[in-house]
């Protein structure tokens, strides 16, 4: 497995469930993340890859008084995160602090700058405002939505809306980066969308088993969701009826999903089955593609899987896109006891999948040929995308759109 | 003779050449003058004979006995020359001489001829005068007689019309209309001159006459028991009578499309007939042939009447045409709502066979309808329809087969329910096509014109057919199993799933091959579409289909049986608060609802699917070792598990086991009972480890976990494949319960075991008094 391979590699002490990119960071690709383990004294990590591409660096280790099972670092400030936490009997949420001298203590104390403390239910995680510098905060407990407005300054923190979710309990969410009033949630038979204003539902998509939900940043409308059977599906949420797209790839649960927050229809999946697959979603919308297919049904529409990564020893929980360095992620296995061996793991969109297609429609014949072009500089695997195109005037549009979906693809990596 | 005839000739020649010179009017002209110097002893007959030139050469050359002879051969010339002349000279006188009597005598003879020409002359005039005086004196009376003639006649013509009522009448009786109408005609003229003054009574009565044989004549053309050349005679006469025709002709038009309508009728009763008669098949032979008499009767009979109207109406070619088109499309339309029943294919070859004669009658009749080509059309379009219904009738057919199994076995009344379920459906699928094939080898078998003509069509529609059919049976398949819809997916039952599995995975590899082969040995060729398609029926493409079916609704079948066990866990876990468990007495109950579950899952898979190579006994002799090696060590570590220093321990075996082997655990499932089941108790096994993962539990509660799984581990072990991996699994859970657990102290051995026989003979006892 390539992306294995190449992937780069960061042990944890203990077990852990959540990863997450510090957007804040722009002069580096960092991420945190934060271990789960019941009797020991649990850790918080910011993880940063050094300079020359070729490690994980451990940039701060701090103490963390419980288990974390969810962590978000704050978009704007690269010092703040929040964590949902468990004592083993009940679930608390805070807000953290990075001390600015960590890298001169010895053993440098997180600062705790608040506690969400109106959550009497089990706390699934915590949202930040999606985008730039925003007081607003949002957290799902089973039962429950808080919306939160942050006093920095003051360290304090209001709940500014509440409300109960009704009889379903709820597992998780995802906030609109397009519409900051909207919030998807999921629960145990449906998702949910909230209007942060009025905080009334305001729409609904009947589906049971749905595990994780995250926003399309490129396109509007757009949800994927991972779900216990049939691995991801794309939905667009003005036709709740049924999913756009349906991408079937994981033998057990879908854990987690996450879009890319540069390059449309690139998704990444992972579970519980130790791999994480990278997806790239076909663009087109229902439609569109059955009136291709009826145009052109002996050709197989191409594999819209593009690599699976497996050479995980355990279920992935967490998964995190870079945002500063679109082309990387990291994911997160849990497995813990086997300290020698990383849990974090860095992979790059490694594109050696040759793709190839025949004759859309025209007689055109095209490959698509990915290599993967080795830069001696940073000793990075970077993407090239090759696109070789056998043949005479492309004319088709749909075929254009897709050597253009492949050309954003294309870095070079100085 | 010959040497004689040579100087004979020679001589003649001469004598002739001389007398002719002598005779000639310019004697230089035919003997040029010789110069002296050419002269030779030949030259002697030229004009310019010198004899001084000739005497000498002659002396000189010559000895005097050839001078000698030569005077003796020259005077014997002259002498004969002589002779000669003198004979012309004396011929010459001769006939002057007789020339001159013969004037004198005619001359003697034309004296006396003046007269008699005279008296010829005189006796030629007096005949002239006579002549002249006859004809003057006749002329008179020449004239009264032709007056006299011409008065007769115009009598004979009052007389003819006072006569015309009565002789009209006369005519009526007798049926002579012909003569009628001729006299009437005749007459007619007459009528407009006179008719007002005064032969008015005489064309009144002669009008109503008429009136009556316009009348009659009505009747005869209408009358179907006339024959048609009476009823053409009529039409013609009726047209020479003024009367207005079109008319006529439209009522009768009318008159066929109403036998038209008729027709149709008779259409409907033989399909009716034959409908009927196809249930009870051994009636059907004694049936079928009065109806398609009567129809093909009926048919002969207007094919007969269209004949006569196109006698009686000779421009009428273009109603006719339409009407034969309008009878054909009418059958055609009958047929196709006949095909929309459920016909086979001798019905529907009895009814085009009795179309395709009915055509060849009115094409016998109307050659402008082009009758065949229209005929040709339709039944195209007919035998495609029944092509696509047959199809349609199939899937219909397989659809029920697992809908009728589905719902017997919601009532839950047969055990068997899915075994019959899917051999109905498959005997269904591969029997169904199996007749659907032979039902069309009939249509192309059958001799009948029409149907050779289209014979490459109903190919290439048999194999399109086909290939839209498996197409359609797949999307049919995928709508059963409520794929597109995942909401139902509980209502959707699981073995209905599985059986669709099975009968894609037969369908592949049995019922595809099979029909490959019967299109290719009856279906060739075709090509109507045209070589670049290739042929309509790929059967790769649909082997393909089918398998990636099969695979699809394999998983789902798992998926579904997983997602209830899910749900069974979900709401083991999730209920509860493990943090405050209570101490375990007993193993938990969903272990019975886990395995019963499985059980049942058991049941269906055992019903559809074929029994797998037991590879499981060769790993079972490996695997036994590897668990009855790892097992005692368990339960050694387990034994001195009350010290933190052994849990510890106890870890490290598994750490240590792990390290060992990276059990592959999701393999690729394959189309057998063990292989699926023990697919889904590896899905399971790994939700329950997930769930465990996401609590945190007290003593008590690992406990409890630590119970249920060892209870697991022998029914699961009887059941699966593949032991090291359910092991594994069964293992891991522990593993997870243990980390996520705030005082992970195993049970002791002992209680485990005490527990585990507790709950054994507690089903035991269930089961007998069950029994």
């Amino acid at each position: 497995m390539q992306g294995g391979s190449s992937g780069i590699g960061y042990g944890l002490k203990y077990q852990a469930r959540c990863i997450s990119d510090v957007r804040a960071d722009t002069d580096h690709t960092s991420f945190l993340t934060g271990t789960l383990s019941l009797k020991e004294e649990n850790e918080v990590h910011l993880i940063r890859l050094s300079s020359g591409g070729t490690e994980l660096v451990c940039e701060g280790l701090f103490s963390h008084p419980n288990e974390i099972w969810d962590l978000a670092s704050c978009p704007f400030d690269q010092r703040i995160f929040s964590t949902v936490y468990s004592t083993g009997e009940s679930y608390g949420a805070a807000i953290w602090q990075i001390p600015e001298l960590y890298g001169e203590l010895n053993s440098p104390q997180l600062e705790k700058i608040t506690s969400l403390g109106a959550h009497v239910g089990k706390i699934k995680c915590i949202l930040w405002w999606p985008c730039g510098r925003h007081d607003k905060l949002i957290s799902i407990d089973e039962e429950n939505l808080f919306l939160w407005s942050l006093d920095m300054p003051k360290k304090a923190i209001q709940v500014q809306l509440q409300e109960s979710a009704g009889l379903h309990n709820l597992s998780g969410g995802a906030w609109d980066p397009h519409d900051v009033n909207a919030l998807a949630a999921t629960s145990e038979s449906s998702i949910q969308f909230w209007d942060l204003r009025t905080m009334m539902k305001t729409n609904l998509i009947e589906r049971s088993h749905v595990r994780n939900v995250d926003y399309n940043p490129k396109k509007p409308h757009v949800i994927v969701t991972a779900e216990d059977e049939s691995g991801i599906c794309i939905w667009d949420i003005r036709k709740s009826k049924a999913p756009v797209q349906e991408l079937p790839g994981h033998t057990h649960w879908t854990w987690a999903v996450r879009c890319n927050p540069e390059h449309e229809g690139l998704i990444l999946s992972s579970g519980t089955d130790s791999t994480v697959n990278l997806w790239l979603a076909s663009p087109f919308s229902r439609d569109e593609l059955t009136s291709e297919t009826l145009v052109d049904s002996p050709t197989r529409q191409p594999d819209p899987l593009l690599n699976s990564y497996s050479d995980y020893e355990d279920s992935v929980y967490g998964l995190a896109w870079s945002s500063r360095e679109p082309w990387i992620f990291a994911s997160l296995s849990y497995d813990g006891r086997r300290q020698r061996l990383d849990n974090v793991k860095l992979g790059y969109v490694s594109l050696e999948i040759a793709l190839s297609w025949h004759s859309i429609s025209i007689g055109c014949r095209s490959a698509f040929a990915f290599a993967e072009g080795r830069s001696d500089k940073s000793r990075f695997w970077v993407p090239v995308v090759l696109a070789i195109i056998h043949g005479h005037v492309i004319t088709n549009k749909d075929f254009t759109s897709k050597i253009w979906r492949f050309s954003v693809l294309t870095y070079v990596h100085e | 003779m010959e040497v004689d005839d040579v100087p004979l000739d020679d001589k003649a020649k001469r004598m002739r050449d001389l007398l002719s010179s002598f005779y000639a009017p310019d004697p230089s002209a035919s003997a040029p003058s010789f110069p002296a110097t050419h002269a030779s002893l030949d030259a002697i007959n030229s004009a310019s004979f010198d004899p001084d030139q000739y005497m000498n050469l002659l002396v000189q050359k010559s000895s005097l006995e050839g001078l000698l002879q030569r005077h003796v051969e020259m005077a014997a010339e002259i002498k004969n020359l002589d002779t000669d002349l003198q004979m012309l000279v004396y011929e010459n006188y001769n006939k002057f001489i007789s020339a001159t009597d013969t004037i004198k005598r005619m001359k003697s003879k034309i004296v006396g001829m003046e007269t008699n020409m005279e008296q010829l002359l005189d006796k030629i005039m007096s005949v002239q005068s006579r002549s002249d005086h006859v004809n003057t004196s006749l002329f008179e009376k020449r004239e009264h007689v032709e007056k006299l003639h011409r008065t007769c006649n115009l009598l004979r013509k009052v007389q003819f019309i006072y006569d015309l009522p009565a002789r009209l009448g006369k005519c009526i009786k007798s049926e002579a209309y012909a003569d009628a109408v001729r006299f009437y005609t005749g007459a007619m003229p007459i009528f407009k001159a006179y008719g007002d003054s005064s032969f008015q009574d005489c064309k009144r009565a002669s009008e109503e006459a008429i009136a009556i044989i316009t009348k009659n004549l009505q009747g005869k053309l209408f009358s179907d028991s006339e024959s048609i050349q009476a009823r053409a005679e009529a039409a013609v006469l009726l047209k020479q009578l003024d009367f207005p025709v079109d008319s006529l002709r439209a009522k009768l038009l009318e008159k066929l499309e109403q036998s038209l309508v008729d027709l149709q009728l008779n259409v409907e009763d033989i399909s009716s007939a034959s409908v009927d008669s196809s249930d009870p098949s051994e009636q059907r032979n004694a049936s079928m042939p009065i109806p398609s008499n009567a129809h093909e009767a009926s048919v002969r009979e207007f094919a007969e009447a269209i004949c006569a109207y196109r006698v009686i109406f000779p421009d009428s070619d273009e109603q006719l045409t339409q009407l034969a088109r309008d009878l054909v499309s009418k059958l055609f339309e009958t047929t196709e709502q006949y095909v929309k029943n459920r016909i086979s294919s001798a019905d529907l070859l009895h009814v085009l066979g009795i179309i395709w004669t009915d055509v060849l009658l009115m094409d016998g009749v109307v050659h402008e309808a082009v009758l065949r080509d229209h005929c040709l059309e339709a039944a195209r379009m007919v035998v495609k329809q029944y092509v696509a219904n047959t199809f349609s009738h199939l899937l219909h057919d397989i659809s029920d087969a697992l809908t009728k199994a589905h719902i017997e076995q919601k009532d839950g009344v047969e055990k068997d329910s899915l075994q019959v379920a899917l051999e109905a459906s498959k005997k269904r699928v591969l029997q169904g096509s199996m007749d659907v094939l032979l039902d069309f080898r009939q249509l192309l078998d059958d001799n009948l014109e029409l149907l050779a003509k289209i014979k490459d069509w109903i190919i290439d529609w048999v194999q399109g057919g086909f290939q839209d059919f498996f197409r359609e049976l797949d999307n049919h398949f995928i709508l059963l199993s409520g794929r597109n819809n995942s909401s139902s997916h509980d209502q959707v039952l699981a073995g209905l799933v599985l059986v669709l599995a099975q009968l894609s995975l037969f369908i592949e590899q049995t019922a595809i091959p099979r029909i490959t082969e019967e299109i290719a040995a009856s279906f060739s060729g075709g090509g109507i579409r045209g070589s670049e398609y290739g042929p309509a029926f790929v059967p790769g493409e649909i082997c393909r289909i089918f398998r990636s079916a099969g695979e699809k609704f394999l998983h789902l079948y798992i998926n579904i049986r997983t997602q209830r066990v899910s749900v069974l866990l979900k709401k083991r876990f999730t209920v509860l608060n493990w943090v405050k468990h209570k101490e375990p007495r007993e193993v938990h109950m969903f272990v019975d609802l886990f395995l019963h579950e499985l059980e049942a899952i058991g049941n269906e898979v055992k019903q559809i699917l074929p029994q797998g190579v037991r590879r499981h006994r060769r790993t079972d002799s490996n695997g036994s070792t590897t668990s009855s090696r790892s097992n005692p060590l368990r339960e050694e570590k387990l034994n001195r598990s009350n010290t933190q220093r052994a849990r510890s321990q106890l870890l490290e075996t598994h750490l240590a086991k792990l390290f060992k082997q990276k059990v592959e655990i999701f393999t690729k499932v394959e189309f057998n009972q063990e292989s699926v089941v023990t697919m889904v108790v590896k899905l399971c096994l790994k939700s329950l480890q997930e769930f465990v993962r996401l609590q945190t539990f007290n003593r008590s509660g690992f406990q409890q976990i630590q119970l249920d799984i060892q209870f697991l581990r022998t029914p699961l072990r009887e059941t699966v494949e593949d032991e090291a991996a359910i092991d594994f699994l069964l293992d891991e859970v522990i593993v997870a319960a243990s980390e996520r657990c705030l005082d992970p102290i195993p049970l002791e051995p002992p209680i485990l075991d005490k527990l585990i026989q507790a709950k054994l003979a507690k089903t035991n006892e269930q089961n007998t008094i069950s029994q």
